[in-house]
């Protein structure tokens, strides 16, 4: 009889404790679209200092010397990476970028800015799945395995810390990492793999909205894409739709000013986008990142599926029949259609199932769970996470797990808050 | 019987328990956003593919010299245009640049105010009008926008997009060296808001400018410095292709403004 007072105690608490959750002052775009498209409202971000006030260089380095590239690849002979420093001895932190996202990323930037106000040293390195990075760094090619990535990612960042400290004389004291999104699984098999390694020993690892079965939200990201859109039949364009609309809103405010504060006002306007039209949006940004995928694995493979194999791609050619061929591809097709072949035949008996499990964090769970220097970031409402992925980021970290109601896919990465949260972890006294 | 209410009870009571642990603890709960979506089954649903491959289609006739010059701008701008703005950055302070970008903004509102009297729009020439007056007189010669303090921000209309209100179509797409996308009509009209900048002799800026010649080197940095755009931010190595339909949009947004 007890236990039934103790359950309806616990029943009312969670009444009561619900509302009060709600009232709480926090994080304001309630939608997770809107909130991945706009962000932090500005007067809510927390303050970092302003880009030409950060002591910084674009690098680069030769990472695989034997890789033959057409010439209008010939600018990815080298890795870049961004460098900001300071004259002084600093932990370096490195931020690993998310999905089809390079070194000069405008989200990452805003994090280097944090990162080096609080006086850390930063190296920025581009997604193992961003062009530059297969053309540059990826042996096989073929990024989207999580050990194999880790690898490629390791050399490439112990090749980069050495000629960072080379060219601007860097007096390191000890070595953190953080990634977004996809960047955010690198960065802790990147971890995993330096447990083995001991190479830097990363004081501080966290994951920024990270996905924990890749291909899992692969498939949520392509199906964002599907969305269907309430007024656009099968024969109009998408884009097409999108713009009148942005037309309409510029014509009916008087059109001053096409920049500021654009995407808040036409939501508060008659031309507001629905979430399915903001959901299509955040798809087609993720299938032109398929395509550039698609094409880039592809070229570097040899594989003729979109620019012949035996072409030379010079400058002058026109690149646009083979994006029209990749835009076919998602991201699922990738993992079919490139990414499978090559692993099965490597690993003769085994499934789909097993190759997306060494890709996701269970794969590493006992590593994460029992790290006191890895936490995890993520938004109740993240759309590349399902039910059961963001019950695994609240259970395995614990208390290092950072769940905000609200933010949708990394929207809320610069408020106040979580800012501070962010910043208090990494820069957190060794242990 | 009571006692299957009680176990009746005792079910619904952990059900509700486990969410209230959860809040107890400070979990927000999960919300799925793909949940309120209709979102279509693989193979039935084109609508991202045929609507990207209609964006693909834009009349580029001299196509393999536009990715040529496309090429060589950005090469240009990571070695040579760029560092010269890093340096203009190092060695003024911000107020000077901002001095230096009203200044040029002032000149050039006098081919914004002419376009936007061709097309007729006369309350924004009004404004314009309004903005060359203060920003020239109270704001010194342009260096501070007053203006814009004053509610009336600088509202650009070229020849080009002149052009295109009276329906002139774009024409071929084309990258210019140094200056980057643009198409014939608005290629026509620069040369021709240039030519208005002359004629209006507007304080003398032409000639001075033609006395002092390091001031076009000044009018060159402040160009590149109020432009964000930085080559290889989108990512792709379709970036052209994508440059070229984003220029096509926004001009097209621009005109119907």
């Amino acid at each position: 009889m007890n236990r039934y007072l103790q359950y309806l105690g616990l029943c009312l608490a969670g009444l009561l404790c619900l509302p009060a959750l709600a009232d709480e002052p926090g994080y304001p775009v309630t939608n997770p679209f809107l909130a991945t498209i706009v962000g932090t409202p500005p007067q809510l971000v927390w303050p970092v200092p302003e880009e030409p006030q950060v002591r910084q260089a674009d690098l680069s380095v030769r990472v695989l010397p034997e890789r033959y590239l057409p010439p209008v690849l010939s600018q990815y002979r080298d890795l870049h990476y961004r460098l900001a420093w300071h004259n002084k001895p600093a932990p370096l932190v490195f931020l690993i970028a998310g999905t089809g996202s390079g070194y000069d990323s405008p989200r990452l930037d805003y994090l280097k800015r944090a990162f080096w106000n609080a006086g850390m040293h930063v190296i920025i390195m581009s997604s193992p799945t961003n062009h530059d990075f297969i053309a540059a760094a990826s042996r096989s090619g073929l990024p989207g395995l999580g050990k194999d990535d880790a690898r490629d990612l390791h050399s490439a960042m112990s090749l980069a810390v050495e000629h960072a400290r080379s060219e601007k004389e860097l007096e390191i004291t000890d070595y953190r990492l953080a990634g977004f999104s996809l960047g955010a699984l690198n960065a802790a098999f990147v971890a995993h793999l330096d447990q083995d390694l001991q190479q830097f020993n990363f004081s501080r690892t966290l994951l920024l909205n990270p996905p924990v079965d890749l291909y899992a939200s692969i498939h949520r990201l392509d199906a964002l894409a599907r969305t269907q859109i309430d007024g656009v039949s099968s024969a109009d364009s998408f884009y097409e739709h999108i713009f009148q609309k942005l037309a309409r809103y510029f014509e009916a405010s008087g059109g001053t000013d096409i920049e500021s504060g654009l995407f808040y006002g036409i939501q508060s306007s008659d031309e507001a986008l629905t979430d399915a039209e903001m959901a299509t949006l955040i798809g087609a940004v993720f299938r032109f990142a398929a395509a550039d995928l698609n094409f880039m694995a592809d070229l570097i493979t040899e594989g003729g599926r979109y620019a012949p194999a035996g072409e030379t791609l010079k400058v002058s050619t026109s690149l646009t029949p083979y994006l029209r061929r990749a835009l076919f591809c998602d991201f699922s097709c990738y993992l079919e259609t490139q990414l499978w072949p090559n692993w099965s035949s490597r690993n003769v008996g085994k499934s789909m199932e097993d190759m997306a499990w060494e890709t996701s964090l269970q794969s590493i769970e006992s590593f994460l769970r029992n790290n006191p220097d890895i936490a995890a970031l993520t938004n109740a409402d993240d759309f590349i996470l399902t039910a059961d992925n963001y019950r695994f980021i609240a259970e395995t970290f614990g208390e290092r797990a950072f769940l905000y109601p609200h933010g949708g896919h990394g929207g809320n990465l610069q408020y106040l808050d979580v800012m501070k949260q962010i910043l208090a972890f990494m820069e957190g006294e060794q242990p | 019987m009571i006692s299957r209410i009680f176990k009746g009870m005792a079910v619904v009571c952990v059900l509700l328990a486990s969410t209230a642990a959860l809040a107890l603890d400070q979990i927000p709960e999960y919300r799925d956003p793909l949940a309120e979506l209709t979102i279509d089954s693989e193979g039935n649903n084109y609508q991202f593919e045929h609507s990207s491959l209609r964006a693909l289609k834009i009349h580029d006739p001299i196509e393999g010299f536009n990715r040529r010059m496309y090429r060589f701008n950005g090469q240009f701008d990571r070695y040579v245009y760029l560092p010269a703005v890093n340096a203009y950055v190092k060695v003024t302070p911000k107020f000077v640049r901002s001095g230096v970008s009203n200044v040029f903004a002032n000149l050039a509102d006098v081919p914004n105010l002419a376009n936007s009297l061709a097309q007729g729009k006369m309350q924004k020439s009004g404004r314009t009008t309004a903005r060359l007056l203060l920003n020239t007189t109270i704001g010194v010669l342009g260096i501070f926008d007053v203006a814009k303090a004053f509610g009336l921000p600088q509202e650009p209309e070229d020849f080009g997009q002149t052009l295109g209100y009276y329906g002139v179509p774009e024409g071929p797409y084309l990258v210019l060296p140094l200056l980057g996308p643009s198409t014939l009509r608005d290629t026509t009209g620069r040369a021709v808001d240039w030519s208005i900048e002359d004629a209006a002799a507007f304080l003398d800026n032409r000639s001075y400018m033609n006395d002092n010649p390091w001031s076009y080197g000044l009018y060159a940095l402040n160009l590149r410095y109020i432009n964000n755009f930085r080559y290889g931010s989108l990512d792709s190595p379709f970036e052209y292709d994508q440059v070229r339909y984003l220029y096509i949009k926004l001009r097209e947004l621009q005109i119907k403004r």
